[in-house]
C-alpha cells in the first residue's frame, strides 16, 4: 500500500529544482503549476472531472448480498424445504386425483396452497426482521454530512466532505475530522488523534516534514476520519474514499466471514434433527402404508401429512419474535443489536475483553489527588460532582489553586455558562482541561481570576523543558507560576509552602515529595508539580522572549502536586462484580500504560482486592520473578511487548493460569490474538472496540460490541451490537437479557414442540388402526401458526426463575437449547398426555354421534368411500358420505379444542422449569394471560364463525366437548408440579437428570 | 464458529450407537435403559388406564338403544339399489353379463324381503296393505324385549320384485332400481304439504305417504326418460308411515325399510341419461353440499348392442 503514497520531500528543505533543460523544463513548468495549485487550489472544472473519475469521497458500505438472494435464503431453510416437498406432494396428489376425475379432491390443492402460503409468509416475516436490523445500521451513517474547508480557484469554500477530490487543498483545524488522506504542506501546532487507526491514544504532531517511509509512521500525512485535536494545517488531498488507509482496512474487515452465533448453531442443529425425524417418521409410515396395502399416492399423502404434523411450522417465527422483543428491550437500555441472534450470544458470553478508555472509564482526565501541606487530598472524581471535597482552608491551597488557575492555557468555549462545568467544551489538551475544570469547580470562575492577574509573558509546555510557566501582573508585584513534570519542577524550587509558610526545601521534604510522587504515580495517575514565586514589579516586561523566561524561574516556592486520571465510570465496579458472580471473566485490553491500566483494573474490580501480580508476589516473598509460581498470582498485567514475544500456546497458558488479566500497551492487532486465544480455550468472547483497527477483532469475536459515541463507522459495521452510551454496565444488562432469553426460548420451544405429538399421533393411529381421521392438516396449520403463536411468544416475557446472574455462563457444547430431557419430556410425556386427551375427546364425540370406539377401528376404508351413502353406525343408522365428512370435521375440531385446552395447561407449566407455579406467580406475566384469552377466543371464533365448515373444516362443536380434555389439562399441571417438586427436592438424582430440561 | 466442531463425526456416531468402553447403547447403559423404560411403562400404563377408564365411563353415559345426538345424520339420505360405482348404471340389454352385477346386487338385497323370511310372528307384524299412521312401539329400551317389525311384501314391487322376471327388467332394457330412505332411529318423516308437490306426485297423494318421484336431472333430457313406473306398498309410489319410527338394530334387528321400486320402461338408448329421484316430506331436506340427502341422481347408459 505504500508505493501509492506520494510522501513528498524528505527532510526539511525541498530538493532544489534541477536546471530547466528539455524535458526538465516541462517538468519545471508543471512544478510551477503545482506550486500555483498549492496556493489557489484546484479549478472547479478539474475538481468536477476528478470527482467523476474517482467517485465521491466516502467509504462505500461493504457490498451486501442482493435483496432477492436474501429473500431466497429465507425461503430455502431446512424446514422450508420440507414444506416445499410437502406442498409438491399435495399438488401431485391433487393433479393425479383430478386426472382420474375424482371429485372432492380439492382438499389437497387447498393444503398445497396453505403450505406455500406458510412458507412465503414466514419468509417475508424473516426477511422483514433482517431488513429492519440492517436499517438500524444504515441510520447511523450520514447523520450529519461532514463539511470540509477547501481552497479552490483561490477561494476558501465550505463543501461537503464527500465532494473532495485528489489534489484538493484543504484546511483543517482543532476539532475537525480529517476529511481525506492529506499530505500536510503547512502546519501550526497541529496534533491529531490516530487512535482509531493505530490504537495509540497519545495525540500526534503533524508537520510538513516526512519522517518515515511508512505512511502510517510519517508525520506529514493525516488520515481520513481521524480527529484533529488542536492547531491548524493545510494539506493536499492524496487519496479519497475507499482508497484511503481507513477505507482499505474497512474493506479488509468486511472480507472476514461472520462467525455463526451460538443460537444459530443451536437452531440449525435442532432443525436438522427435526427435519431428520420428520423424514424418518414419514418414510417409516410410508413403508408401513405400502406394506399394509395402500396405493402409492395415498402413501405419499400420508408421508406429506406426517411431515406437516411433525414440523413445528411456527417455531422459527416464535424464535425470531422472542429475539426481537429482547432486542427492543435492550435498545431501550442503550444496546442496539444489529444481529438478532447476538442477543442470545451475549447471554452465553464467558469472557468480555473490554477497552479501558471510555468504556470502563469516563474518557475525561479528572483531577484525582492533590498533595500539599505534606498530605494527600482526594478530589471529587464522580461524573456528576456529587462526591466529597477536601479541606480547602489551608493557605497553601490558596496558592496552589492560583497556580493551577493561572498556569493554564486551556479555556472554555464561549457561550456555555448554563452547562455544568463537567460537560462544557474546552479548547486545550486533556491535562489542562482537567485542571481548568477542577479550578472552575473548586475555586470559582477562572476567567475572572485570570482577569485579575493579566498575563505578561508565557513559555508553553515543550518536551525538552517539560514544564510551562507564565508571569502575571499582581498589583505591585509580578507572579511567576510554573507547572510541569514534578522532578523538573522540584529542581527549580528552593522553598516549600506549609500552611502558607515558606520553609526551606530540606532533605526531609525531598523525601516526602518523593514518597508522594511515587504513591500517586503508582496509582496510575499523571502527576504534575506546581510552584510559584513573587517577583518585583517590572521584572519581566511585556513582550519578553519566552526563551529567556526559564532564567528567571529559579529559587521558586513549591506549592504542591496535582495528579489526574481518567476515572472509572460510577456504574462499572458494580457491573464488573456482577460479571464476576455471573462467572464471566472481564479482561482489560488497552493501549494505555501498564500502571494506569492496572490502577483502573483494580479500581473497577477487574483485579480484585487481595489479588497479586507475579511481580508483587516476587516482591513479597523476596524471590526473583522467574521463581514465582504463576498459580500464586491471580492477577497478571501483560504488555504488548511481552505479548508480541509470546507463542499463542504461552498466551493460552497465561489465560488459564491467571483469572484476572490486564493487557496494556497492546495494539489493536494484538486484541485479535487475545480474542482467538480465549476462543481456543472454549470461551464465548465479547469484545468491545471503537477504532477502525478493532474491526477484525470485533468480527472475530463471538459478539463484537462497538461504541456508539466514540466508535468509528468501520467498528460499528463490524460489530454485532452497539452501545449507545459507551458504558460497560450496558453490556452486563445485555448479558442478563441474553441469559433470560435463552431460558425463555427453551420454554417457548418446549411449548411449541409438545403439540407436535398430539398432531402426529392422529395420523399414526389413522394409518395403523384405520380409524376415521381425527385431525386434518389444515387444522394442524391453524394450531401451529394461529392459535399457539401468541402464547409461545408470551413466554419470552416470563421473568427469570432465579438470579440468573449468579449462575455460570452456559457451556455451548453441553448446555444445548434443546436437549434430550426437554425433547423426551415434551414429546413422550406431556405430548403423550395431550394425545390421550385428544383421542378421548375424539372417541366421545364419535360415540355420542353414534360411532362407538370399537366400531371406529378398521372403519377407515368404508368411511372414506365416496360412493358409500348408507354406512351403518353402531345403532344401525345409515350415513351418507357428506354426513360422515361433517362428522369428521367435528372430530377435527374436537381434537383441535383438546390440543388447545391442553396447551393452556402446557403454557402454564412452561412458565417455570424448576420453581413451583405458585412460587412464580400464576398471573404475574400479564402478556401470557392475554395470550391465553386470545387463544381461547381464536378457538371460539374458528368453531362458531359461520361458514367455517366449508372453508377451513371447523365445525361448531357441543359445549361439553370443551370440558372432556380439561381433566387431562389438570393432569398435566399436577404431573409437572410433581416433577418440579422432585427436581427441587432431589437435585442430582435420577429424577432430576431425566426430567429436568 | 465452526471451531467447536472437530471432524470426528464418523467415530462419534458409531460410538453413540455402541460405546464399548462404557457399555452404552445409544448413550445409555443397560441399567439406565432399564430404568427409563420401566418409567415409561409405568407412565404409559397409568395414562392408558386413565384413558380406558374415561372411555368406559363415557360409554356408560351413552344409551345402547338410542344415540345421544343425531344432528349429523338427520335429515336422512336417499339411496338406491343396486349400489353402483360413480352412480352410473350402464349395460347392454342383450348381454346378460353386462348387467349380472346389478341383478345380483338387487337379488341379494331383496332376500330379506322374501315371504319365507317374514314368517315368524314374534318378530313381524302385518301392517296392512295401504299406508297408515306411524307405529309407536314404546320407549327406546329393551324393557319389553325386542320390538316388532312391519312386514314388507316383495310382491308389492311387481315387475321389479324379481319374482316374475329374475333380471328385474334389465334384459328388456327396462331397468329397475330400488329407492329407500336411510334408517335413522326415531325419525318420523312428515308427509309433504300439498302445494309444494309436482303434479304427477299429487295425483297419487296419500296423507300417510312419503312420495318418491324421479325426473330428468336436466330439462333437455325430460323427453329421453320415457315412462317411469313406480311400485310400492299397495301400489303407492312412496314410503308408508307405519314403518316409522325405526328403533335401532338392537331392538329391531330384522327391520325392513319400506322400498319403492322405480322402473324406466322407455329409456333412450345409447346416450347418458341423468335421472334424479327425490323423496318429498316436510322434514326431508335437500342440500347443495350433500347430493344424497333426500334425493340422489343416477346415470343410465343403455347400449343397444
Amino acid at each position: 500500500m505504500e508505493e501509492s503514497y506520494e510522501l513528498g520531500p524528505r527532510g526539511k528543505a525541498p530538493a532544489p529544482a534541477p536546471a530547466p533543460k528539455g524535458r526538465g523544463r516541462r517538468k519545471q513548468e508543471k512544478l510551477e503549476d503545482m506550486k500555483k495549485e498549492m496556493d489557489v487550489g484546484l479549478v472547479e472544472a478539474v475538481a468536477a472531472e476528478r470527482l467523476l473519475r474517482d467517485g465521491p469521497n466516502e467509504l462505500r458500505p461493504p457490498r451486501g448480498t442482493p435483496e432477492c438472494v436474501k429473500f431466497g435464503r429465507q425461503l430455502a431453510g431446512g424446514l422450508q424445504c420440507l414444506m416445499w416437498v410437502a406442498a409438491a406432494i399435495c399438488l401431485i396428489a391433487y393433479g393425479v386425483q383430478e386426472g382420474e376425475g375424482d371429485r372432492g379432491s380439492s382438499d389437497n390443492l387447498y393444503l398445497a396452497i396453505a403450505l406455500i402460503a406458510v412458507v412465503v409468509v414466514t419468509g417475508c416475516f424473516g426477511y422483514y426482521q433482517e431488513f429492519k436490523s440492517t436499517n438500524i445500521i444504515a441510520s447511523f451513517k450520514n447523520l450529519v454530512p461532514q463539511q470540509a474547508t477547501v481552497i479552490r480557484e483561490g477561494d476558501k469554500l465550505q463543501i461537503n466532505a464527500n465532494e473532495l477530490v485528489v489534489g484538493d487543498l484543504v484546511e483543517i483545524k482543532g476539532g475537525d475530522r480529517v476529511p481525506a488522506d492529506i499530505r500536510i504542506i503547512s502546519a501550526q501546532g497541529c496534533k491529531v488523534d490516530n487512535s482509531s487507526l493505530t490504537g495509540e491514544s497519545e495525540p500526534q504532531t503533524r508537520s510538513p516534514e516526512c519522517t518515515h517511509d511508512s505512511p502510517l509512521e510519517t508525520r506529514n500525512i493525516a488520515f481520513f476520519s481521524t480527529m484533529c485535536l488542536e492547531g491548524t494545517a493545510m494539506g493536499l488531498v492524496i487519496n479519497t474514499g475507499d482508497r484511503t488507509i481507513i477505507g482499505r482496512i474497512a474493506s479488509l474487515a468486511s472480507g472476514v466471514e461472520n462467525e455463526k452465533t451460538p443460537i444459530a448453531i443451536e437452531i440449525e442443529h435442532f432443525v436438522d434433527i427435526i427435519a431428520g425425524l420428520a423424514i424418518f417418521f414419514g418414510a417409516t409410515f410410508f413403508v408401513v402404508a405400502m406394506v399394509i396395502g395402500y396405493p402409492f399416492l395415498r402413501a405419499m399423502v400420508f408421508f406429506m401429512a406426517i411431515v406437516v404434523a411433525y414440523v413445528p411450522e411456527g417455531l422459527l417465527a416464535t424464535v425470531t419474535v422472542c429475539l426481537s422483543l429482547t432486542a427492543k428491550r435492550l435498545a431501550r437500555k442503550n444496546c442496539v443489536v444489529k444481529n438478532l441472534e447476538a442477543v442470545e450470544t451475549l447471554g452465553s458470553t464467558s469472557v468480555i475483553c473490554s477497552d479501558k478508555t471510555g468504556t470502563l472509564t469516563q474518557n475525561r482526565m479528572t483531577v484525582a489527588h492533590l498533595w500539599f501541606d505534606n498530605q494527600i487530598h482526594t478530589a471529587d472524581t464522580t461524573e456528576d460532582q456529587s462526591g466529597q471535597s477536601f479541606d480547602q482552608s489551608s493557605e497553601t491551597w490558596t496558592m496552589l489553586s492560583r497556580v493551577v488557575t493561572l498556569c493554564n492555557r486551556a479555556q472554555f468555549k464561549p457561550g456555555q455558562d448554563n452547562i455544568p462545568v463537567a460537560k462544557r467544551e474546552v479548547i486545550g489538551d486533556a491535562s489542562e482541561t482537567a485542571l481548568l475544570k477542577f479550578a472552575e469547580v473548586t475555586v470559582g470562575t477562572v476567567a475572572e481570576a485570570r482577569g485579575r492577574f493579566p498575563k505578561v509573558a508565557e513559555l508553553p509546555f515543550n518536551s525538552t523543558n517539560k514544564f510551562q510557566l507564565s508571569v502575571h501582573e499582581a498589583g505591585e508585584r509580578q507572579l511567576l507560576v510554573l507547572k510541569g513534570a514534578p522532578e523538573r519542577v522540584l529542581e527549580r524550587c528552593s522553598t516549600v509552602l506549609l500552611k502558607g509558610q515558606e520553609l526551606a526545601l530540606d532533605t526531609q521534604w525531598r523525601e516526602a515529595f518523593e514518597g508522594a510522587y511515587a504513591e500517586l504515580g503508582g496509582r496510575g495517575e499523571r502527576v504534575l508539580g506546581f510552584c510559584a514565586r513573587w517577583l518585583p514589579a517590572g521584572t519581566v516586561a511585556a513582550g519578553t522572549d519566552p526563551e529567556a523566561l526559564p532564567e528567571v524561574a529559579v529559587g521558586l516556592c513549591f506549592a504542591g502536586l496535582v495528579s489526574m486520571i481518567d476515572p472509572p465510570r460510577a456504574t462499572v465496579p458494580q457491573a464488573v462484580l456482577k460479571c464476576r458472580t455471573a462467572g464471566i471473566r472481564v479482561i482489560m485490553v488497552t493501549g494505555d500504560h501498564p500502571i494506569t491500566a492496572k490502577a483502573i483494573a483494580a479500581a473497577v474490580g477487574i483485579i480484585s482486592e487481595g489479588s497479586e501480580t507475579p511481580e508483587e508476589v516476587a516482591a513479597r516473598l523476596r524471590l526473583p520473578l522467574e521463581r514465582v509460581d504463576p498459580r500464586q498470582a491471580r492477577a497478571r498485567v501483560v504488555t504488548g511487548a511481552e505479548l508480541a514475544a509470546m507463542t499463542p500456546g504461552a498466551l493460552e497458558g497465561l489465560l488459564r493460569a491467571h483469572p484476572e488479566m490486564v493487557f496494556a500497551r497492546t495494539s489493536p492487532q494484538q486484541k485479535l490474538v487475545i480474542v482467538e486465544s480465549c476462543q481456543r480455550l472454549g470461551a464465548i468472547v465479547a469484545v468491545t472496540g471503537d477504532g477502525v483497527n478493532d474491526s477484525p477483532a470485533l468480527k472475530k469475536a463471538d459478539i463484537g460490541v462497538a461504541m456508539g459515541i466514540a466508535g468509528s463507522d468501520a467498528a460499528k459495521n463490524a460489530a454485532d451490537m452497539i452501545l449507545l452510551d459507551d458504558n460497560f454496565a450496558s453490556i452486563v444488562t445485555g448479558v442478563e437479557q441474553g441469559r433470560l432469553i435463552f431460558d425463555n426460548l427453551k420454554k417457548s420451544i418446549a411449548y411449541t414442540l409438545t403439540k407436535n405429538i398430539p398432531e402426529l399421533t392422529p395420523y399414526l393411529i389413522y394409518i395403523t388402526a384405520s380409524v376415521p381421521l381425527p385431525l386434518g392438516c389444515i387444522t394442524i396449520l391453524f394450531i401451529e401458526l394461529c392459535t399457539d403463536i401468541f402464547p409461545s411468544v408470551s413466554l419470552a416475557y416470563e421473568r427469570a426463575e432465579s438470579d440468573i446472574m449468579h449462575l455460570k455462563p452456559r457451556n455451548p457444547r453441553r448446555d444445548r437449547l434443546v436437549n434430550e430431557p426437554l425433547a423426551a419430556y415434551s414429546y413422550f410425556q406431556i405430548g403423550a398426555i395431550q394425545s390421550f386427551a385428544g383421542f378421548t375427546d375424539y372417541f366421545v364425540a364419535m360415540a355420542q354421534e353414534g360411532w362407538w370406539p370399537l366400531l371406529c377401528l378398521g372403519l377407515r376404508p368404508r368411511w372414506e368411500d365416496t360412493h358409500e351413502q348408507e354406512l351403518q353406525d353402531s345403532y344401525g343408522q345409515q350415513w351418507t358420505f357428506e354426513q360422515r365428512r361433517y362428522q369428521q370435521y367435528t372430530c377435527y375440531t374436537v381434537f383441535f379444542i383438546s390440543i388447545e385446552m391442553c396447551q393452556i395447561a402446557d403454557v402454564l407449566i412452561r412458565k417455570t422449569r424448576r420453581l413451583s407455579l405458585l412460587q412464580q406467580g400464576l398471573f404475574r406475566n400479564r402478556i401470557l394471560v392475554i395470550a391465553i384469552v386470545f387463544q381461547v377466543s381464536i378457538g371460539c371464533f374458528l368453531c362458531y364463525c359461520p361458514g367455517m365448515p366449508n372453508v377451513f373444516n371447523f365445525m361448531p362443536i357441543r359445549f361439553q366437548w370443551w370440558f372432556v380434555p380439561m381433566p387431562f389439562g389438570l393432569l398435566i399441571l399436577v404431573y409437572d408440579e410433581i416433577r418440579k417438586l422432585g427436581v427441587r427436592r432431589h437435585p442430582g438424582s435420577w429424577w432430576d437428570r431425566e426430567l429436568y430440561y | 464458529m465452526a471451531r467447536g466442531k472437530a471432524k470426528d463425526g464418523d467415530g462419534n456416531w458409531k460410538k453413540f450407537i455402541w460405546n464399548s468402553e462404557k457399555k452404552e447403547l445409544l448413550g445409555r447403559t443397560g441399567g439406565s435403559w432399564f430404568k427409563i423404560l420401566l418409567f415409561y411403562v409405568i407412565f404409559y400404563g397409568c395414562l392408558a388406564g386413565i384413558f380406558i377408564g374415561t372411555i368406559q365411563v363415557m360409554l356408560l353415559t351413552v344409551s345402547e338403544f338410542e344415540p345421544k345426538y343425531q344432528d349429523r345424520v338427520a335429515p336422512p339420505g336417499l339411496t338406491q339399489i343396486p349400489q353402483v360405482q360413480k352412480t352410473e348404471i350402464s349395460f347392454t340389454a342383450s348381454d346378460p353379463k353386462s348387467y349380472e352385477a346389478y341383478v345380483k346386487n338387487l337379488e341379494k338385497f331383496l332376500k330379506d324381503y322374501n315371504a319365507d323370511q317374514q314368517t315368524e310372528n314374534i318378530v313381524f307384524q302385518d301392517c296392512g296393505d295401504t299406508p297408515a299412521d306411524y307405529k309407536d312401539r314404546g320407549p327406546y329400551s329393551d324393557a319389553q324385549g325386542q320390538k316388532k317389525v312391519c312386514k314388507f311384501r316383495r310382491e308389492w314391487l311387481e315387475n321389479c320384485s324379481g319374482i316374475n322376471d329374475p333380471t328385474f327388467g334389465y334384459r328388456d332394457g327396462k331397468p329397475c332400481i330400488l329407492v329407500k330412505l336411510n334408517r335413522i332411529i326415531g325419525f318420523k318423516p312428515k308427509p309433504p304439504v300439498n302445494e309444494s308437490l309436482p303434479p304427477e306426485v299429487m295425483a297419487k297423494y296419500n296423507s300417510y305417504l312419503i312420495p318418491v318421484h324421479c325426473t330428468a336431472k336436466r330439462e333437455e333430457d325430460a323427453d329421453k326418460i320415457g315412462t317411469v313406473e313406480y311400485y310400492g306398498m299397495g301400489g303407492y309410489p312412496g314410503f308408508a308411515l307405519q314403518y316409522y319410527p325405526y328403533y335401532g338394530k338392537l331392538l329391531q334387528p330384522r327391520y325392513l325399510q319400506p322400498l319403492v321400486a322405480v322402473q324406466f320402461t322407455n329409456l333412450t338408448y345409447d346416450m347418458e341419461v341423468r335421472v334424479e329421484c327425490r323423496a318429498y316430506g316436510q322434514n326431508i331436506q335437500y342440500s347443495d353440499k350433500d347430493r344424497f340427502q333426500g334425493r340422489f341422481d343416477i346415470k343410465f347408459d343403455i347400449k343397444s348392442s
